[in-house]
This record gives C-alpha cells, sequence and structure tokens, in this order.
C-alpha cells in the first residue's frame, strides 16, 4: 500500500524553506522585530497568511491588524516565530483535501487553535522557550502527511479499517516501520528548525516517550491537547477524531491539570 | 463514524472528549447510524477506553442511536470498557432511563453475543443489585455458559481471587433492556435459535432473517429451534415457520423444533408444520447426542453433498474481479507482490496438505457463491503481520486474523463488483485450522481454482458455488 520508496520520494519533493521565510526567522531569532516584518513582507503569501492568521476570533483582536510590523510587535518573539512555522507548515498542504474533509481555512483553523492552546499551557507550566512554543507548529504536519500519503488509498484504508480498529500511524509503522512523526521530524531537520521541535512533536505521538522526563511530559501535554482539539465537531466531521491513537494511559497522570488549564481560560 | 463489525459484534471507537460541544452529534451522522441499522450485527457497543471525559451531552447521541437500533433491530446495545468512575458516572446520569446495557470490557459483553465462539465458559458473576444478578445469570445460562452468582461483595472478591477458577469474571455490568431477538447460538454445525413465549406476527421482526441466510449460504444445514420455553403459537408464526422451512429446502435444510408443547397451541399447527418438513423432538440431546441423527439431518459437514451447484458463466466471467480483489488485498497488507499463475476448472486440489490453514467467505445477490483462501501457515502470518503487528505462533490468533483478511477481500469484491453494476452481499468470513476442515465442506465442489504466488510461495484461490 505505502511503501518506504513512497515515503523517501515524499520527503525529498518537500520544497526548501523559501529564503524569505529563512531570513523572518533568523531576524526574529535576534529579536530584531522590525526587519523580521520587513522580510516578511518580502513574501507576499507569507504576510497574507500572518493577517489572515491574527484577525481569527480566537486570537481576540478588536480591530483589524494588517501591517506586519504591527502584528510581529503585537505576538512578540515567540508567538511570531510560531507563527512563521504555521506558515511553513502550510506550505505542505494540499490544494484539495482527500482523506479528511478539511480545507485551507478549517486547517488555518486547527492550527490557530493548537497555537493559542498550547500557549496557555506553556503559561501555566511556566515555560518561555521560544523553540518549546514553536513546537506546536509541526504537529498538524502529521495530519498533512497521513493525507498526502494516503489519499490515494482512502478506500483500501477504509476497507482495512472497517474490520479492524488500526490507526494510520500504526498501518504505516506496520508496513514501512516508520510513522507519521518520523516524517514530521524528517521534515523539520529538512527545514533546520531546531532539533528540540522534532523531538516534543515525536513524544506527542503517545508512543514514543522520550528519555528526557521533561521533554517527555510536553509530549504528553501535547498529545492530550491533539485529542481535546480533535473531539471538537469540526475536527470530527473532518475524520480527524482516531487518524492516530489515543494514548489515555500516557496522559493519565497530567489529565486534571490539564483539564483545570482549559477550564481556567474557558470562565 | 462507522463501527466496527467482527463476529457480530458492532463497536465504535470515539477518543477524547466527549462532551456538551455537540461533539456526539458529529460522531455519528444520519448515514452513520443507518449503516449500524443495517450492520446485522447481534450487539451494538461504543468503547469509551480511548475516552478521557464525557458528559451526558456527549453520551446522549449514542444512546439516542441505541434506542433507535435496539426498536429496529430487537439487539443488545451499550457501552463498554470502562473503567469503575466511568461506569458510577454512566449510571449516575441516567439512573432509572439506564435502558442499554454496559458491560466492562468487550469481551465480556461477547459472552452475551450468540457469536460463533466463547462457549460453555466457567463465569463468575456479581451485581449489588439482586434482580440484575439473575439476569445475568439466565443471559449467560441461555447462551450456553456455566455462570456462578456471587450472592454477595464478600463472596464475589473470594472467589474471583481463586485463580484459573473461571474462564470471566463479571462485575461492574449491567443488563439493559434486553431486545426480544430470538437469540441464536451455534453448536457444531447446527443453529440454535432459542424462542419463548408467545409466538406470534412479532416473529418475523424478532427473528434476524439476514443472519438465518447468511448461514444457509456459508454450508449451515441444521436449524434447532429450542422452544422449551414458547407457551403458544398463533397462525402468523405458523406461516412464517412453514415458509421458513420451504425457503430452506432449496437448500437441502432441516429445522427442527425441541421441547415445544401444544398444550395452548392447536394439534393441527404440528401437522401443518411437520407437512412444511419440520421434525419435532422432546429433548435436545436426542439431537445433539445422537450422531447418525445429526448426519441424517446434514449437521455432519457444514455443506451438504446435495447443494452441488455448477458454476455459471456470470460468476466464471467476473473471475477477473474476484483475483484481483484477492492479489490486491494481499498486497495491500503485505507491500509484496502477489502474482497469478495457473488457473484451471476442477475440483479442489490440495498437495501438501501439512501446515496450511484455510478460509472462506460467501458472496449472494445479482450472483452467488464462495471464496476459498488456502495458505501455507507462514504465508498466512505473513499476510496477517500487518494487523497482528507482531510475529505470533498462536494458531487461533492467526485463524482470527485471516477472517478479518478474507473480510477485506470480500469488501473488495463488493466493491469491484458494484462498479460493474453487480450488487452483492458477503457472508460471515469462516476459517479452517487445518485442509480437513475445508474438504468437508469443499470436497467434491467445481470451481475455479487458481494458483497464486505470494514472495515465491504459492497459495491457492478457489471460486465455487
Amino acid at each position: 500500500m505505502i511503501t518506504k520508496n513512497i515515503i523517501d520520494t515524499y520527503i525529498e519533493q518537500i520544497p526548501p524553506a523559501p529564503e524569505a521565510l529563512k531570513k523572518t526567522i533568523s531576524f526574529l531569532n535576534a529579536a530584531e522585530l522590525t526587519k523580521a516584518a520587513q522580510a516578511a513582507q518580502d513574501d507576499l503569501a507569507l504576510s497574507s497568511y500572518l493577517k489572515e492568521l491574527v484577525n481569527k476570533p480566537i486570537f481576540g483582536f478588536k480591530n483589524e491588524v494588517s501591517n506586519i510590523s504591527q502584528i510581529f510587535g503585537i505576538l512578540g518573539v515567540e508567538k511570531s516565530q510560531q507563527a512563521v512555522y504555521n506558515y511553513m507548515i502550510t506550505l505542505l498542504s494540499p490544494s484539495k483535501w482527500k482523506m479528511f474533509q478539511l480545507n485551507r481555512n478549517s486547517f488555518y483553523n486547527l492550527q490557530a487553535d493548537l497555537s493559542v492552546n498550547w500557549q496557555k499551557i506553556l503559561h501555566h507550566l511556566n515555560i518561555s522557550d521560544k523553540e518549546i512554543h514553536s513546537a506546536i507548529t509541526l504537529l498538524p504536519a502529521s495530519i498533512l502527511v497521513a493525507e498526502a500519503l494516503f489519499c490515494q488509498k482512502k478506500e483500501d484504508v477504509n476497507l482495512l479499517r472497517s474490520a479492524s480498529a488500526i490507526d494510520l500511524n500504526t498501518i504505516l509503522q506496520r508496513l514501512c516501520a516508520m510513522d507519521l512523526f518520523d516524517i514530521c521530524q524528517a521534515i523539520s531537520q529538512k527545514w533546520e528548525m531546531d532539533a528540540k521541535i522534532g523531538v516534543i512533536v515525536q513524544a506527542a505521538s503517545g508512543v514514543k516517550p522520550a528519555d528526557d522526563e521533561a521533554i517527555n511530559i510536553l509530549g504528553k501535554w501535547m498529545h492530550l491537547l491533539l485529542f481535546y482539539t480533535l473531539s471538537k465537531p469540526s475536527y470530527i466531521e473532518a475524520g480527524l477524531n482516531d487518524f492516530i491513537d489515543f494514548q489515555i494511559d500516557y496522559v493519565d497522570d497530567i489529565y486534571s491539570e490539564f483539564a483545570q488549564v482549559m477550564e481556567r481560560y474557558l470562565s | 463514524m462507522r463501527a466496527i463489525v467482527k463476529n457480530g459484534v458492532g463497536v465504535f471507537h470515539p477518543q477524547g472528549f466527549l462532551d456538551g460541544n455537540a461533539s456526539g452529534v458529529s460522531f455519528l451522522s444520519i448515514d452513520d447510524i443507518h449503516a449500524t441499522v443495517h450492520s446485522n450485527a447481534d450487539i451494538i457497543l461504543v468503547s469509551l477506553k480511548k475516552v478521557i471525559f464525557f458528559n451526558r451531552n456527549g453520551l446522549d447521541t449514542f444512546v439516542k442511536m441505541f434506542l433507535k437500533v435496539r426498536s429496529e433491530n430487537h439487539i443488545i446495545v451499550g457501552f463498554c470498557d470502562y473503567d469503575k468512575k466511568k461506569y458510577e458516572a454512566i449510571q449516575k446520569f441516567y439512573k432509572d432511563e439506564l435502558t442499554f446495557s454496559l458491560f466492562k470490557t468487550q469481551e465480556i459483553a461477547t459472552l452475551f453475543s450468540s457469536n460463533f465462539k466463547n462457549q460453555s465458559k466457567n463465569i463468575l458473576l456479581y451485581s449489588d443489585d439482586k434482580s440484575q444478578r439473575a439476569a445475568l445469570a439466565i443471559e449467560l445460562h441461555d447462551n450456553g455458559h456455566n455462570p456462578v452468582v456471587a450472592q454477595t461483595k464478600k463472596e464475589f472478591d473470594d472467589k474471583s481471587k481463586k485463580e484459573g477458577a473461571y474462564d470471566f469474571i463479571i462485575d461492574e455490568t449491567y443488563l439493559g433492556q434486553i431486545g426480544q431477538q430470538v437469540a441464536t447460538r451455534v453448536t457444531g454445525n447446527a443453529i440454535i435459535y432459542t424462542l419463548s413465549t408467545f409466538l406470534d406476527a412479532e416473529i418475523g421482526n424478532s427473528f434476524n432473517i439476514a443472519y438465518h441466510n447468511n448461514s444457509l449460504n456459508v454450508g449451515f444445514r441444521l436449524f434447532i429451534f429450542d422452544a422449551y420455553k414458547v407457551v403458544s403459537m398463533n397462525v402468523h408464526a405458523l406461516n412464517f415457520f412453514s415458509k421458513l422451512a420451504s425457503s430452506g429446502a432449496e437448500y437441502n435444510a432441516t429445522i427442527c423444533f425441541v421441547g415445544m408443547t401444544f398444550e395452548k397451541t392447536p394439534i393441527a399447527f404440528k401437522e401443518t408444520l411437520e407437512d412444511a418438513g419440520i421434525m419435532f423432538f422432546d429433548q435436545m440431546n436426542d439431537i445433539l447426542e445422537n450422531k447418525e441423527l445429526l448426519d441424517e439431518l446434514g449437521a455432519s459437514s457444514a455443506a451438504g453433498a446435495k447443494t452441488k451447484r455448477p458454476l455459471n458463466k456470470s460468476i466464471v466471467s467476473e473471475l477477473p474481479n474476484f483475483i484481483d480483489a484477492t492479489v490486491a488485498t494481499i498486497e495491500m497488507m503485505t507491500n509484496s507482490r502477489a502474482s497469478k499463475e495457473a488457473a484451471k476448472v476442477e475440483e479442489i486440489d490440495i498437495k501438501n496438505k501439512e501446515n496450511k490453514i484455510a478460509s472462506s467467505i460467501g458472496f449472494y445477490g445479482d450472483i452467488d457463491g464462495m471464496v476459498i483462501l488456502v495458505f501455507p501457515i507462514d504465508i498466512a502470518k505473513k499476510a496477517c503481520e500487518l494487523l497482528i503487528g507482531e510475529s505470533t505462533d498462536d494458531k487461533e490468533l492467526i485463524l482470527d486474523t485471516l477472517a478479518e483478511l478474507v473480510n477485506i477481500v470480500g469488501g473488495k469484491i463488493k466493491t469491484l463488483l458494484s462498479d460493474e453494476k453487480i450488487n452483492v452481499d458477503i457472508t460471515l468470513p469462516r476459517t479452517y485450522p487445518d485442509v480437513d476442515a475445508l474438504l468437508e465442506i469443499a470436497q467434491a465442489k467445481k470451481g475455479v481454482q487458481v494458483d497464486l504466488l505470494f514472495n515465491d510461495e504459492k497459495f491457492l484461490f478457489f471460486l465455487t458455488r
């Protein structure tokens, strides 16, 4: 169905990160927001993405924000880097979704939902490392990879899954000894994202806990956040609820704390 | 979201948070509910194993689906795979409205189904509700198990500590309204239906005719109605059974009634039924322990030799579809090439019967027949690796998984044929632990035999009717 060769070709075909993006990120890393905004403006797709993203209701701005320097200024370094990384991930999204019932807008919403809640979690955990803030951006790449690899095999997958409760990650792992999160990590390496980002997302798969306990805890929070998000009606309808297996035992020890964090922001 | 139906048990696997954000509605579309109603499952369950949080709103959509499915199909519906906390929460949410069932695990639920496995198990059970204890025990007994009821929590705790004394231990389980469907169980090659109380026009709804037809298609020939608990029968039920007998005659099937008394039923009904070919016995053991009689009634081999039906043109012309479905499935599951070697029309011919297992699936509708696959056990293992996930020598597990594989082949056949506007339904898959078991059914049947190659090893495809 899917072979290691297909995966290798997929990774090979991922384009390198555009120059303007690299520049934007390196200026953001140096905390030079104005220069970063100038670099971002050179990439029209990036600047329009940033405008669209920050004006989503979940960011809660009353007036429309349209100037990139203004956007970076409001977001600050961590969130700006996160937003740029989110944009990078969208470069992988298909023009037409086949496996999952998503579209450009709903995928952006998913990114925004994850990002905003991840900020809340990191605030609660008292973590300000901007690479950890950005790690969440790689998580939806697992959905994009699943879409890309399985879209031609949708019927086969459905047939297989009508006979056995088997998730896409396990199918890939058993067929190719490589799973969706390995591919996400390979993408992050190709795009020269910080190594920590790939490692956290691997732990967030729920099936490959990290040796480093600090990373492992982040992985647990991210895994639970993913399923909290994928339990929303629109993502269930998109067919995302069971694209990978939810590891309930893995997140058991942080569940009540997670519920408190989410509730606090709801009330 | 669709239920995965296996051995007559359909299970939904929602994940994450089942809360009030209308998420329940998103899990089940109208189409999903429709598909569930038509799934022919004996039990429909929603597994809470991967649900970390739920509230009443979240469960309500599933409960509504339960009620719809039960009112149409008369089957058991409920939740399973929960811990004590979740069990208590559901009890609290629904209190007096708890009309569906709760099974601590999916495995426990299957004890209440009429599937092919899990029979004659020793089961320790406890519930703090006395009437539940009795209901659970009666149902388990009806399904051919040996329930032991603990009367107190202490007795339950003491007994459950005895290692190996019981095959299953049941607590935190609740039987809601049991559908009034005619219970079914399989003994050897006979199918036993349990009837009770008054038989009237309702029998047409509560008898799972699709299951019965599937059983005929799969090759069952002896059907026994356990009628000890029947009080009386009216003319509508009489008509129903007469029709059932005549439709089964085409397959040379035998229908027996056991333990039926005619105190409150006109004796003339018995004569009418006998004229339709139905036989009457006083005791179940009169049949089950009389091997000669069983042979005579067609239960010794699951397919009577009299049912030999020739292959016809319409089915042979679809042969490429059948082969494609098989090859595509094996390739999908293994990422290896499978290819066709030689094809011939003849009786099934298996050289070297050692270390081979087989499986079959029937199809019926616009065309009908049966696909049989015979694998060397090592090849079967390889083909099932994707579903099992690890290398195993557990033959039962391999057979079980092979059934899933054949089910997928059947599904694929169904899809390929429907592309050509040929509509078929598939039966339950069957597996055979050795070639002799297969030959009981397939010997002397003519069909198309195709040798297929997989990783340079042969396996056999046989299409017959």
